[in-house]
């Protein structure tokens, strides 16, 4: 039922606030991405100027975003980013779905072992793996090759964690037992029950699991030595440079960079929000 | 006990992905790294058993010693602020008359949606002195504040807590957010027919029900605080004046790659992950304490 | 069945489909085949300027290709860390800086990965040709192991529009006390409303015009042996002098970082009055503050000491040589480094890109050089850098720079503080407290180096 509460009028200009100042840099952001470099230094946001609402719109350029893609080849490093974060998302989710259904709907001897081991990888500090992890690669000979990237993420602990606890939440044990009473094979019961009960959680582990990957740009640079590899976070990040910083440039690919993520993530929203909470609520 | 008749090798199955994947990309390089923090690595091609002195000298270490300060302080000045805005944020969303939710949601998420390399170049002009956005705003309110207010320099724990701050508040608020959704309203009603204001109604009713997301966030605040890394890293572009910026596992990145001893980087890493492992267990503890 | 795919929401569906489209995109182009030489760049700028040349060597050479590629120098020092530790795939050639050289030639000769290029330089006369500071950052012990790529010379740049109006003379000023005295009437202290202006571009936290400044008094942080000599009289000495800039009555010192947008619109706004400048800091300025063209010029480092040297050095490049590459690989490649290196028109190109100045002797009467820099109001802004470069001071590599850097940074924060704090302000009175605080980060340091085994050896 709608009602006009009182405690409205305070609540909406808190959150218009707090809006605003979440968005400023946002807004900072892409002023910077048209903006000239000379510009980038001499105004905050929009260059003064004698236009529309005293703003020079004419010293606006698009130039930065022609750069990157004709002359730095971002196209490519796009489309790697995109291969790499589906394909590892997609993995990930049932490498993790598959691992959490085993912990939550199975009872065996080592299950408390298991389960203490999962946890206990996710303390694992990264930098830690990073040199011996390095060498290895060369060992195995997947030094760079996408699938060297892909092999390690294929059941991550912290998604079997969460699709565990997901799965214990909200799949019955009866459900189950009845299916395996019936004689119905595990695939089939994990495929055509288990699934789509956790659907939610399959959304937010996508989800997390597309934005860590995107985001990454330490493992990928570490891993990768030709640059048609470079994912877009290791091509953007290398514009930095040491004599100069192309400021304009930087923050045109940080936009390019956010803007599928943004987009991916309206359209997951719902599920995203709604399978993080379950594996959460239950502690 | 279960009367299915599943083998119980299907377990085992289905957790192969990770087993294997974990044997080969974890546990392998984890035994490496255990054997190097014995070493003392000095650039390329010397690598020289040398026993406990990493971990004797990583207790008289001033370097250590600070970087564990800043870590610690940080996740302490994170939690203490980011959590109370969190489930702030999270309260005032939580009305179903409140219009236009999913676009207040989408707008406080979207912060953690980029790449902390990048809020880290973001902040390192905002923070900046005279023309940083930040200085330049709160001269503009408050002309007493100096606008050469060195964040990056003096007060870099600040800066740190602040950034951090803009990137996580909107996640941790999705959980909050979940948690009080979950909370029975008829509780929360009845409550307040009874006479209890929308403080205590906060305190008595609402705040246990979500005590185990609660828990559950505070871990993973923990764990990722203490892990802090890229943010300073690009923020200040390295430690910072002092090393008020040095963070573990930035000491570490660089004792292993900057320097090139590894093996040192190694004990570090290891002492890094025996205090993540004990907080992890000691939360746990009390979290499943609070749920009696 | 078709049931059981419904139960996948549209976002499944699409990360399939960009899963899908993506790994056709990257099969229908694959990569490249490496059986080029490989070299490693890590400063785009050079990248781009060698790029052409590379293309007309690779057009003349085909059996010898070599395929340039842009790898961020912390990426490239993990690769040539994990090359030469365990022999991961490495570059043929590769453009590092001193840092990373000083870790690679760290530790006994038959470990070090790079080529000893020192009897092949002194067989074509190189280092005759090349200007001899310029090796300094690449040699151990005498054997040199990277060919120069720069010289870095530094000089004083001057807000000449303000000193001139002012009626001040620059050609007064020979040593910074002079600089102090002379600029006096320009400094304007006080108030941070934008009306101040302060005489120089430094501040207690810029740790890396330090040693800058103390290689030019002679000082510097580790000998010819790589031992630490932080604590000597002449580094305290530049520390103290440093201090009292910062602070005090005679505080002269504005914090204007470089590549900063705050520092920058400190420069426009005519807030500083000078600033220590390497040649590549001069590119630097013309691209990222272009308003200040004509207002600028550049003269050399006011000096010590009456008659001490004048420019000090800051940053530099060299090309190394992966020691495993076979003989005659490595002699083709060698032809292709003197291509490149001492090529006229590349040094040219790289001039007026970035004014970078190049270490080859024979290319510093190239008319490049003696043209007049509307940027620095017509002066031939490379002849003033390269009358410097002869006068560079010598550097060692050690490994432990950053230590050392770090140790005499934090000094200097406390010695400021330690002025403030007991109100001393001057050069003398600050002496001992720099002394001791030298003193404690040289223990500092010693102790860093001491618990490592290999530094012991290398003794």
């Amino acid at each position: 039922m709608k009602r006009f509460s009182p405690a409205l009028l305070v609540i909406y200009p808190l959150l218009i606030f707090f809006s605003i100042v979440t968005l400023v840099p946002f807004a900072w952001m892409l002023c910077a991405a048209f903006k000239s470099n000379a510009d980038f230094f001499n105004s905050l946001f929009l260059p003064q100027g004698s236009g529309f609402l005293g703003i020079a719109w004419d010293r606006l350029t698009l130039a930065n975003f022609s750069k990157l893609f004709g002359e730095l080849g971002m196209m490519r490093a796009t489309m790697n980013s995109v291969f790499l974060a589906s394909t590892t998302a997609l993995l990930g989710t049932i490498g993790g779905a598959m691992g959490g259904y085993a912990l939550a709907k199975f009872e065996f001897r080592g299950r408390k072992w298991m389960t203490r081991l999962i946890l206990g990888a996710m303390v694992i500090p990264g930098p830690l793996l990073m040199a011996p992890g390095y060498q290895l690669m060369f060992n195995l000979g997947l030094l760079d090759t996408y699938a060297g990237m892909l092999l390690p993420a294929i059941a991550p602990a912290f998604g079997i964690f969460l699709f565990r606890q997901s799965i214990l939440n909200s799949v019955p044990m009866d459900l189950i037992e009845a299916a395996r009473i019936d004689g119905a094979g595990e695939i089939r019961i994990f495929a055509t029950m288990v699934l789509p009960i956790v659907r939610p959680m399959i959304g937010a582990f996508l989800m997390i699991t597309f934005l860590g990957t995107w985001n990454n740009f330490i493992g990928p640079q570490i891993l990768f030595q030709s640059p048609e590899k470079f994912p877009l976070s290791v091509a953007i990040n290398s514009l930095k440079g040491v004599y100069s910083q192309d400021y304009g440039m930087l923050m045109a690919g940080t936009l390019v960079s956010i803007a599928p993520i943004l987009v991916l993530f309206l359209m997951l929203q719902k599920e995203f929000i709604a399978g993080l909470t379950a594996g959460s609520v239950k502690g | 006990m279960s009367k299915s008749r599943t083998p119980s090798i299907t377990p085992w199955l289905f957790l192969a992905p990770f087993l294997v994947t974990f044997a080969v990309f974890t546990i392998y390089p984890l035994s490496q790294s255990f054997v190097l923090s014995f070493q003392q690595t000095f650039g390329p091609r010397s690598t020289v058993p040398v026993g406990f002195e990493n971990f004797r000298y990583l207790f008289t270490d001033p370097l250590f010693w600070i970087a564990l300060k800043n870590t610690t302080l940080f996740t302490l000045g994170s939690l203490c602020v980011q959590l109370p805005l969190s489930l702030g944020l999270a309260l005032l969303l939580n009305r179903p008359e409140l219009k236009g939710r999913s676009l207040f949601r989408l707008i406080f998420f979207a912060p953690s949606l980029v790449g902390l390399v990048f809020v880290g170049m973001i902040f390192s002009l905002i923070f900046e002195k005279r023309t940083g956005l930040l200085n330049v705003v709160i001269h503009s309110i408050i002309p007493q504040f100096p606008l050469e207010f060195p964040w990056l320099q003096n007060y870099v724990m600040l800066a740190l807590i602040i950034a951090a701050l803009w990137l996580y508040v909107g996640f941790n608020m999705i959980y909050f957010l979940a948690a009080l959704q979950n909370v029975p309203g008829e509780l929360v009603e009845s409550a307040g027919i009874d006479g209890a204001g929308p403080w205590d109604r906060f305190v008595h009713v609402t705040l246990p029900h979500i005590m185990p997301v609660a828990g559950f966030v505070v871990l993973l605040s923990i764990l990722g605080s203490f892990q802090l890394f890229e943010l300073p890293f690009v923020l200040l572009g390295g430690s910072g004046p002092e090393n008020r910026g040095l963070t573990l596992v930035m000491y570490l990145y660089n004792t292993g790659f900057v320097t090139g001893d590894l093996g040192y980087a190694s004990a570090i890493g290891w002492v890094l992950a025996l205090i993540l492992a004990s907080v992890a267990i000691v939360q746990r503890r009390i979290s499943r304490k609070g749920e009696e | 069945m078709l049931d059981w795919l419904r139960n996948f929401s549209l976002g499944v569906w699409a990360l399939i489909g960009l899963a899908l489209v993506s790994s056709v995109y990257l099969v229908t182009r694959p990569t490249a085949s490496s059986s080029d030489h490989a070299f490693w760049v890590f400063a785009r700028l050079h990248f781009q300027a060698y790029e052409p040349f590379i293309r007309e060597w690779n057009e003349k050479t085909p059996e010898m290709r070599i395929e340039p590629l842009l790898v961020s120098l912390p990426a490239m020092e993990r690769r040539l860390f994990s090359g030469f530790m365990s022999g991961t795939p490495m570059a043929d050639l590769f453009e590092i800086t001193q840092n990373v050289t000083a870790r690679l030639i760290s530790g006994p000769a038959e470990d070090i990965g790079l080529r000893d290029l020192t009897d092949l330089l002194k067989a074509e006369g190189l280092l005759d040709a090349i200007n001899p500071p310029s090796f300094s950052p690449w040699t151990l012990r005498g054997r040199i192991y990277g060919l120069p790529h720069d010289v870095h010379p530094v000089l004083l740049t001057y807000r000449s529009d303000l000193v001139e109006a002012a009626g001040i003379d620059v050609n007064e000023i020979e040593t910074w006390e002079d600089f102090v005295r002379v600029m006096w009437p320009l400094q304007r202290t006080g108030g941070a409303g934008g009306e101040d202006r302060y005489l120089l571009n430094m501040w207690q936290t810029n740790s890396e015009l330090l040693p800058v400044l103390m290689l030019q008094a002679g000082g510097g942080f580790f000998d010819a042996n790589l031992r630490p000599v932080l604590d000597s009289e002449v580094n305290a000495m530049v520390m103290a002098t440093i201090a009292t800039w910062c602070t005090g009555p005679k505080r002269i010192a504005i914090d204007a970082p470089e590549f900063s947008a705050s520092g920058n619109a400190l420069k426009i706004r005519g807030q500083v009055v000078a600033a220590i400048m390497p040649d590549w800091l001069a590119g630097v300025w013309k691209t990222d503050i272009p308003g200040l063209s004509g207002k600028l010029k550049l003269m050399p480092l006011p000096a010590w000491t009456k008659g001490g040297r004048r420019t000090s050095v800051m940053g530099g490049t060299m090309m190394g040589f992966n020691k495993k590459v076979s003989e005659e690989v490595f002699r083709e490649q060698w032809k292709f480094a003197q291509f490149l290196y001492r090529s006229p028109a590349l040094a040219a190109e790289m001039f007026r890109r970035s004014m970078i100045i190049p270490p080859d002797r024979n290319l510093w009467s190239l008319p490049v050089f003696d043209e007049p820099d509307p940027y620095f109001s017509g002066q031939p802004a490379g002849r003033l850098f390269i009358e410097q470069a002869p006068d560079v001071p010598l550097r060692v590599s050690s490994p432990f720079f950053n230590g050392a850097n770090e140790q005499s940074g934090q000094a200097l924060l406390r010695l400021v503080e330690y002025a403030n704090a007991n109100g001393v302000y001057t050069v003398e009175g600050l002496l001992p407290k720099s002394r001791e605080l030298l003193a404690e980060a040289q223990a500092q340091l010693k102790r860093q180096m001491e618990r490592n085994v290999f530094m012991r050896e290398a003794q």
